[in-house]
């Protein structure tokens, strides 16, 4: 019995395999959305009266600011990717991940940082209060003080981590694992708008990090990148947040119209109108215009006015993509036949809210009506009727229509439709009334009985409410479905795509009938689908090691503060070395299938997409860094003369042995290409020494610097910022290669090990890949500091 | 046997590095000189991405990963640039 329960945690706590990972993600964001919720409820309750004193203002920001954060970061995203996690390699007829244990490891970094944001209420001073936005300098612990904000900020870097690496894993999934038979063209609906999800996370996310690590650096290292007022830092902070703000929207919504597309098809029983409308002009239109408005959150900055009529009109161009996927939803209907199950009267419903938020959201593009709705309750209004009323009603619909399939077992629908209406009728009465308090502020915690803000705000508290007791309903469903329910047929709403067991994969040149690939019923199929539970404990033990680390990092300068943060690295350094000796001697091996559709990758290999995918984020994350310098420097009365700090001679004298060692690392991969070990071993050496020399050199730099007052606690403005962003620019890159140079330690290993070979070196070429991109950063640190 | 491309892209490196450390001498805080030294800067990068990194070599679609990275990254500079006035 003892040994049967320890084998059943081990199975979930070290679990690769995507369909318990999915789980894992769902019930957790769930966790999460309760947690959320809560905190909404608290709010609503200190709003439903005029001059009401039941929270502290304080407390009531906090409570703001962590609805906001925990609901968008904690529960809508990673609901989404539960889903994913499950269904994308069903669909696609793929076995898992293109990386199982890199998919635990995110779902553990999305929990740890998830655990930061819920212990940040309970330490003094209690959790982040400047708005889910955290607009600057309020983030800074001049304003913010205590390690409860520093919790928050770092909780969030280890969720933006873990989706950059789920980013990664998805799109080498979505394009490099999908079953023969599976073009591009019968890719289903949610698979694309998950995949479409992705490429925004992928390429808006590393602003976000940067930005959120640019404010813990001020936090606890004392660098002063949002806490200078002559370097203007709100505006800074704002063009890096939204950048990724924007994008989040669709990275939120997205996944929602991927589960409507799903539900709409097989309740109207017909395919779906204009698919490839739909899909073109999500990719083209939507996905790039994504990064492409996001100053329109910044009108009332002051920003000039050539850019705010830029982004008004691309604000207004991205409706439009949007509105033709609503025609094509309500196309679809229309000669459909139709079957109003929960699914699909909760994706009638995400439509009808979204059609709402979006015809609001259209007044915030202009930059006048913006000006007087930006602070008001309209906006809020707004952007919960987007992000909570499509996205939720969405990912509902996706919870009811997928429930059969992942517990065998059916939901009652009689409840499930007393669900809907109730929360239907619940989420209008909650914001309806927000969208006419377009006086009222949105950031107060009380409020003087002026006009209609006493009737209005005491309706939208208990439409809260009653919209906060239908989920009840639904977590009852669940449960209830998952343990007591009565058992489902292996396909009851009769789906067309391959998650469903009855539905067998296509043949390869199979036409595809309009609007996607409806599959022809094989009852063999049932209960054959493989579960191969590789378990692997070093995700969850790297994710430790490096939750105790941080845990440790607020209270660094206390003996406690660096004893926990050793602790953690050990842990870390165990776990590690551990998945290197895995790795070593193949002890977690994943088969790739021979065959499969790749294209347009069938060129290359899975580690290499992969790594090019990690890359291009890459780009963003030390692209968004070198901008924040040059927009400092820019907006920097003044800065420090060339020469005058940074030896000249030393940094070109650092920079070709940097480049050298980029040719040696060349060198090194053309050796194994020709199957010749020794010189791959020599070249990874000279590699090796070279960057430990750029390294030497640094570190003695850095010495010289701070003896001659080069120091970012200078009472110097120009020579503290300047410093700031020396150190803080360069150092993050020493810490890449630095880690290069760990890496380069177990390549050796692997190298005198004979397990590299002329046919086998993937290894080496990825690392190639990566050493030559720390050489291009650098071809831009050097001049930007040392000669400009 | 040693593809001569991987040393020329190096000799290029260490002489465009040669060549800034030279410009920002002689042609200190001027405009001009800010330009050339970026140009040298991009183009060395350029040039490790084409041959270190083996982009020439491969195919559209990894090479479209770099080109959106880069498209993204062009835009919010420009406007978080421009937002200074």
């Amino acid at each position: 019995m003892m040994e049967q329960a320890i084998n059943w945690l081990k199975g979930w706590l070290f679990t690769t395999n995507h369909k318990k990972v999915g789980i894992l993600y769902i019930f957790t964001s769930c966790y999460f959305g309760f947690v959320g919720a809560v905190l909404a409820l608290l709010m609503r309750t200190q709003l439903s009266v005029p001059d009401n004193n039941f929270l502290t203002g304080n407390f009531y920001n906090q409570a703001v600011t962590m609805h906001g954060v925990i609901m968008i970061f904690w529960f809508l995203s990673p609901l989404a990717i539960g889903f994913a996690n499950y269904f994308v390699p069903l669909q696609i007829g793929a076995e898992d991940l293109a990386f199982p244990r890199l998919n635990a490891l995110s779902y553990w970094l999305y929990l740890a940082g998830g655990i930061f944001e819920i212990i940040s209420f309970f330490v003094p001073g209690g959790s982040a209060n400047g708005g889910w936005t955290t607009y600057q300098p309020l983030g800074t612990s001049q304003f913010s003080p205590g390690a409860g904000p520093t919790l928050v900020f770092i909780g969030w870097i280890l969720l933006t981590v873990s989706v950059t690496l789920g980013s990664v894993n998805f799109i080498t999934t979505i394009f490099w694992m999908r079953a023969p038979g599976v073009t591009i063209s019968r890719i289903p609906m949610f698979t694309w708008f998950m995949f479409f999800t992705i490429v925004a996370m992928l390429f808006s996310f590393p602003a976000l990090i940067a930005a959120l690590v640019l404010l813990v650096s001020d936090r606890v290292l004392g660098t002063v990148f949002f806490s200078l007022a002559s370097i203007q830092p709100s505006i800074l902070w704002d063009n890096l947040f939204w950048f990724f703000g924007h994008p989040e929207v669709y990275i939120v919504l997205l996944p929602a119209f991927g589960v409507i597309a799903e539900v709409l098809q097989v309740f109207s029983g017909r395919p779906l109108a204009a698919k490839n409308v739909i899909l073109i002009s999500t990719a083209i239109i939507v996905l790039p215009l994504s990064f492409g408005v996001w100053m329109h959150h910044m009108f009332v900055t002051g920003v000039p006015l050539a850019l705010q009529n830029v982004f008004s009109i691309s604000t207004i161009a991205i409706s439009l993509p949007f509105d033709l996927i609503t025609l094509a939803f309500i196309e679809t209907l229309l000669h459909g036949n139709i079957r109003l199950n929960a699914p699909m009267l909760f994706a009638l419903g995400g439509i009808v809210l979204f059609i709402i938020g979006g015809i609001t959201g259209v007044f915030l593009s202009s930059p006048v009506l913006d000006r007087v709705f930006r602070g008001s309750y309209f906006v809020v209004g707004h952007f919960h009727y987007v992000m909570v009323g499509a996205a939720i009603f969405g990912l509902i619909a996706g919870i009811y229509y997928w429930l059969p399939r992942m517990t065998g077992r059916m939901y009652n629908e009689g409840l499930a439709k007393i669900h809907f209406i109730v929360s239907f009728i619940g989420f209008n009465v909650l914001y309806f009334p927000m969208n006419l308090l377009t006086d009222m502020p949105r950031r107060i915690f009380t409020y003087q009985s002026i006009g209609d803000w006493p009737l209005l705000n005491g309706v939208a508290s208990i439409g809260a409410y009653i919209f906060a007791l239908a989920q009840i309903a639904l977590a009852y469903q669940v449960l209830n479905t998952w343990f007591r329910g009565p058992p489902s047929p292996p396909n009851p709403w009769g789906a067309a795509t391959l998650e469903w067991p009855q539905v067998q994969t296509p043949v390869v040149g199979q036409e595809a009938p309009q609007g996607g690939w409806i599959g022809e019923l094989n009852t063999e199929n049932v209960g054959k689908e493989k579960l191969h539970d590789n378990l692997s404990s070093r995700p969850i033990l790297l994710t430790a090691g490096i939750f105790v680390a941080l845990l440790g990092v607020p209270y660094y300068s206390s003996s406690l503060g660096i004893a926990t943060i050793l602790i953690g690295l050990l842990i870390l350094a165990y776990s590690v070395i551990g998945w290197a000796m895995d790795d070593l001697k193949e002890r977690f091996v994943v088969q790739d299938s021979e065959a499969g559709e790749r294209w347009p990758f069938h060129l290359v290999s899975k580690l290499k997409l992969g790594m090019w995918t990690f890359l291009s984020s890459e780009i963003i994350f030390f692209g968004t860094f070198i901008g924040a310098y040059l927009y400092i420097r820019a907006a920097s009365p003044s800065w420090i003369a060339v020469g005058s700090v940074h030896s000249i001679p030393i940094g070109a004298l650092n920079t070709i042995l940097l480049v050298t060692s980029g040719l040696t690392m060349a060198l090194a991969l053309e050796s194994i290409r020709e199957g010749n070990q020794r010189n791959l071993l020599a070249f990874l050496g000279i590699t090796f020494l070279l960057g430990s020399a750029f390294m030497g050199i640094k570190v003695s730099e850095w010495a010289d610097l701070a003896s001659k007052g080069f120091l970012i606690s200078s009472q110097n403005q120009v020579i503290s910022i300047a410093a700031s962003s020396y150190y803080f620019l360069v150092g993050l890159h020493g810490a890449h290669v630095t880690a290069g140079l760990i890496v380069m330690i177990y390549l050796m290993k692997k190298t005198i090990n004979g397990q590299y070979t002329k046919e086998e070196h993937r290894g080496i070429e990825n690392f190639a890949l990566y050493w030559a991109f720390v050489d291009v950063i650098w071809c831009f640190l050097f001049p930007l500091f040392y000669l400009m | 046997m040693v593809k001569l491309s991987t040393l020329y892209v190096w000799a290029y490196i260490v002489a465009a590095v040669m060549a800034e450390v030279y410009i920002s001498a002689y042609m200190r805080s001027s405009a001009s000189g800010y330009t050339a030294i970026s140009l040298l800067a991009t183009s060395q990068a350029t040039a490790v991405v084409l041959f270190y990194m083996q982009l020439k070599e491969e195919p559209n679609s990894i090479r479209l990963f770099a080109v959106i990275a880069l498209m993204f990254l062009a835009a919010l500079l420009a406007a978080m640039i421009a937002t200074l006035g």
